[in-house]
């Protein structure tokens, strides 16, 4: 029995999470329960905890997890100078007149915002509360607008620079180097935080044009659910509408090009970013001191909430490890029938219902390390791993009842909405997500065709 | 004689002015990481050149703000939590689910982060350790102090949380966790 002791302590630790205590402490709390348990039964070694000191000091100089403070100032400070509500205010007043341009417009300035930030609640909520009045007021069924801020929320996972993407890339490499190892190759290959960019934006991109002809295809079906505005714009009004969208696209888009071109780290181009971005602010005199420290404050505070989960779930992983959890999850993989993909599909299915109760940054720590290493030793394509759990958790937060983006969004919502008009109104989402995820399990190009092409 | 609450409160004052200084301490370390790494930038791509140290710096900055953070952050609330349950329970029922998971989870964690480290933060300190670098900055030792640091602030913090939340949970006043706290 007491081999399968990890497959306890994992049980034990989603159970416990359930009651509300810090997700970090929680963690590596159940972990030391169990491993105080193991060592007064003999199946514990206190050894595999003295790791821990090298590991977090490992995290303290990881170069590139530098880019993780600098990435959240830069998406604070553009959410806290407005600027988000500003592009949305233009949009909506250039796409206003098309068929469901106001939902199209959220979608767009959803995805920006989401490049920007990279973080699902906040987005959700800026979208919440910024665009769900105006667009309840011009006439739009609540479950269409809900359903189309909850699934642009959510863009934040994949839509690069999104921070997500850059955990997940420094977790998967280390995997990668892993699993190389124990098949012998001893000069491995590695998968950097670019590499997961670049893949990204193909099955990203692909996600919001299917987004954009749904709403699209819904208000041409029902568009007494999706009217227009009727007021035109005319010629003369375009550029004040178009030039204050141009400096924060502009912005990001020179994060992102020196990150992908290979000019600069991905920690240079996020403290440059966040150096734009206080420009950008200060051009539109929404900076001062208190915004500054604002901004500072909360940096610190996500930050810091980010690395302690990274630290929590090292504890937790070292216990894991020291009861016999690789060897588990690698014996339990071979008894899956169906090979890879069953495996594969396994992993797909755990993790979409994990991310019921645990967020990107506690499933990118606590479970890829334990699955990735195994089923990249079974041929597993890194990068192309590293999308589909990204886009699988991205679907996962948006269903029901369960999912992140729907509570972040039932929080800032009017209560004239109803939670049924949530759930009703990101189901297509679901839909069009999980069609996306067959996709690219069916055709693995749509990920690993731009890295392909750009790195080789 | 003062009653026992205050003296409780006033303690609770006290831990909490140490949390205090090491959160202003990583607040202001962002934006000087902003400017380190900008530099770096500039010296790279315009002046071609690079310092090591300036680049080993930010590591030590970025150390700096979520090790020195993290106790302030469990004062703001600021840990994420699995709310399901926790946002729909009581002010009470919370209170005592935070007094049971610091006494629980958080105190064990920093006690063990901090006695695992003991040994090797001192033998750092023992050789005044030193970048690998020959032009890299020797403060290695007290990088890795970081690691007494962090388990010792944030044992502060927890003990003054679960002292609020006691309060709290016997009905003897005190704020509760989530409270407004004005900014740094």
């Amino acid at each position: 029995m007491a081999e399968f002791i990890p497959l306890y302590m994992f049980a034990a630790v989603c159970l416990l999470l359930m009651l509300g205590y810090p997700v970090a402490f929680s963690l590596s709390g159940v972990a030391l329960a169990f491993a105080a348990g193991g060592m007064v039964t003999g199946h514990f070694d206190m050894a595999f905890l003295h790791a821990l000191p090298n590991r977090i000091y490992g995290t303290i100089i990881n170069t590139t997890l530098i880019a993780v403070p600098l990435f959240v100032f830069m998406g604070v400070m553009l959410e806290k100078s407005k600027l988000a509500e500003d592009l949305l205010g233009n949009m909506s007043r250039l796409c206003g007149t098309l068929r469901g341009g106001l939902g199209i417009s959220v979608i767009l300035v959803g995805m920006l915002l989401a490049a920007s930030t990279g973080i699902v609640g906040a987005t959700v909520v800026t979208m919440g509360l910024m665009s769900l009045p105006s667009m309840l007021k011009q006439g739009y069924s609540p479950s269409l607008a809900t359903g189309t801020i909850c699934a642009t929320g959510t863009l934040g996972q994949i839509i690069p620079p999104s921070i997500v993407l850059v955990l997940l890339g420094d977790i998967l490499s280390t995997a990668y180097q892993q699993a190389q190892l124990k098949m012998g190759i001893f000069s491995p290959e590695t998968v950097s935080i670019g590499d997961l960019f670049i893949a990204a934006i193909v099955p990203g991109l692909l996600l919001v044009l299917l987004y954009i002809l749904y709403v699209y295809g819904y208000a041409l079906l029902w568009p007494e659910r999706a009217p227009r505005e009727s007021r035109r714009i005319r010629a003369g009004e375009l550029l004040p509408v178009l030039g204050p969208l141009l400096p924060p696209v502009l912005l990001i888009i020179a994060v992102l090009g020196s990150i992908l071109s290979g000019a600069a780290t991905p920690t240079e181009a996020a403290g440059v970013g966040a150096a734009g971005a206080m420009v950008l602010a200060l051009a539109k005199r929404q900076l001062d001191f208190r915004r500054l420290r604002e901004v500072m404050t909360s940096t610190t505070e996500v930050t810091s909430m980010v690395f302690m989960i990274l630290i929590g779930a090292a504890v937790f992983s070292l216990v894991f490890r020291g009861f016999g959890g690789e060897e588990l999850v690698a014996s339990l993989f071979e008894r899956i029938p169906g090979g890879v993909f069953g495996a594969t599909l396994v992993v797909m299915l755990v993790i979409f219902f994990l991310g019921f109760i645990l967020d990107f940054i506690e499933i990118t720590f606590v479970v890829v390390p334990i699955v990735a290493p195994v089923l990249m030793a079974m041929g597993v394509d890194p990068v192309w791993l590293g999308i589909m759990i990204a886009v699988n958790l991205q679907t996962s937060f948006l269903t029901p009842p369960f999912g992140f983006a729907l509570f972040y969004l039932r929080g800032v919502a009017p209560a004239t909405v109803l939670t049924r008009d949530i759930y009703r109104g990101v189901l297509p989402f679901i839909a069009i997500q999980l069609a996306l995820l067959a996709a690219l399990a069916l055709w693995p190009g749509l990920i690993t065709w731009l890295p392909n092409l750009i790195l080789h | 004689m003062p009653s026992p609450t205050l003296a409780v409160e006033r303690l609770i004052r006290a831990l909490e002015a140490v949390t205090r200084l090491a959160g202003a301490i990583a607040i202001g370390l962002t934006l000087l990481l902003i400017l380190a790494t900008c530099a770096v930038v500039v010296m790279r791509y315009f002046l071609a050149t690079g310092s090591i140290a300036l680049q080993e710096s930010m590591s030590y900055m970025h150390g700096a703000i979520f090790m020195l953070g993290a106790a302030w952050t469990l004062r703001v609330g600021g840990h994420v939590r699995v709310d399901v349950f926790y946002r729909g329970a009581s002010p009470r029922a919370q209170a005592w689910i935070d007094v049971a998971g610091g006494l629980l989870f958080l105190l064990p964690l920093c006690a063990l982060i901090f006695w695992l480290s003991w040994d090797y933060v001192l033998s750092s300190w023992a050789i005044r350790e030193k970048s690998n670098e020959g032009s890299g900055l020797p403060y290695v030792y007290l990088l890795k102090t970081l690691l007494l640091i962090m388990p010792a602030t944030l044992m502060v913090q927890g003990v003054a949380e679960i002292l609020k939340n006691l309060l709290f949970a016997t009905g003897r006043g005190g704020a509760h966790v989530g409270e407004k706290v004005e900014p740094l």
